[in-house]
């Protein structure tokens, strides 16, 4: 009985890695079925889950960006003193 | 050439893009002294293959593709380096009965999700998050979602095998909502 139920009860660090790693790959029907279980009773994972979601989307708009010049433009003078210098030393 | 300084072309495209480059290159690598290594390396190989250029392509499209070689160059590099298993983030988390720490338990967000992608202040702070993680997780992050690789692709490129990857993405995220926890959603 003890053992059936550690094949159920995931704790809550394991279902927080399974609710990342589902992001990424497919869960083994074990795994679905041992997160599903958690998160019927979990609400502080299944709030995980909302957040997990969340960090995906942002960083998949962040890193989406595929437009330099959709980024911040952020100007940088030091570096340019720092480019001539280096191009002088190279010659 | 035997002259001193950088010649007049070299000199207009370092005030015409740097700052471009070097935004993109901040953009991608979340770290400023990475960057500007990146954007000096850029512009060396730029004179260096200055002949290979031809003056009908645009200057700013050939520099940016040497740029985002160097950024790849940069991932690839960054992951090699030895992976310290480093599980502090998950101790840091859960209590030794692996449950949530009473003060780490995920609370609801009180954001409506799609303000955040348009919020500047939160993008900053969100920078700032991205800047905090150890480069070699940036660098898994970032070769998974930039070339929406599938994930078997990114491993095999990183020579890493799947578990390791998909708790690299594990620990990114729960330090990413940690800093954005403590910086902008309890403010």
């Amino acid at each position: 009985m003890q053992q059936l139920k550690y094949f159920f009860i995931s704790s809550c660090k394991k279902a927080s890695s399974l609710i990342d790693k589902k992001s990424v790959m497919k869960l083994t029907l074990h795994e679905k079925l041992m997160l599903h279980i958690h998160l019927s009773v979990c609400d502080a994972c299944t709030e995980y889950q909302k957040q997990s979601r969340i960090l995906h989307d942002l960083l998949q708009a962040h890193l989406k960006n595929t437009n330099p010049d959709q980024v911040t433009q952020v100007v940088n003078n030091e570096l340019k003193t720092k480019i001539f210098t280096r191009l002088s030393e190279e010659k | 050439m035997n002259i001193d300084k950088p010649d007049e072309v070299t000199t207009c495209w370092v005030q015409l893009y740097s700052d471009g480059l070097y935004s993109w290159a901040l953009h991608k690598t979340s770290n400023k002294e990475t960057a500007e290594d990146l954007v000096q390396e850029t512009f060396l190989v730029a004179v260096k293959s200055a002949e290979q250029f031809r003056g009908d392509s645009n200057p700013k499209t050939w520099l940016f593709s040497i740029l985002n070689n160097k950024i790849n160059d940069h991932f690839r590099k960054s992951y090699r380096n030895p992976v310290i298993s480093d599980d502090a983030i998950i101790d840091l988390i859960f209590d030794e009965t692996e449950h949530w720490k009473e003060s780490q338990k995920p609370q609801p967000w009180l954001t409506e999700q799609s303000n955040l992608f348009d919020d500047a202040e939160f993008q900053a702070e969100w920078q700032k998050c991205l800047q905090r993680l150890p480069a070699h997780w940036n660098a898994a992050v970032q070769l998974k979602f930039i070339d929406e690789k599938k994930s078997e692709e990114v491993c095999q490129e990183l020579a890493i095998t799947d578990t390791n990857f998909w708790q690299i993405l594990h620990r990114a995220k729960l330090q990413l909502r940690k800093c954005l926890e403590l910086n902008w959603f309890k403010k």
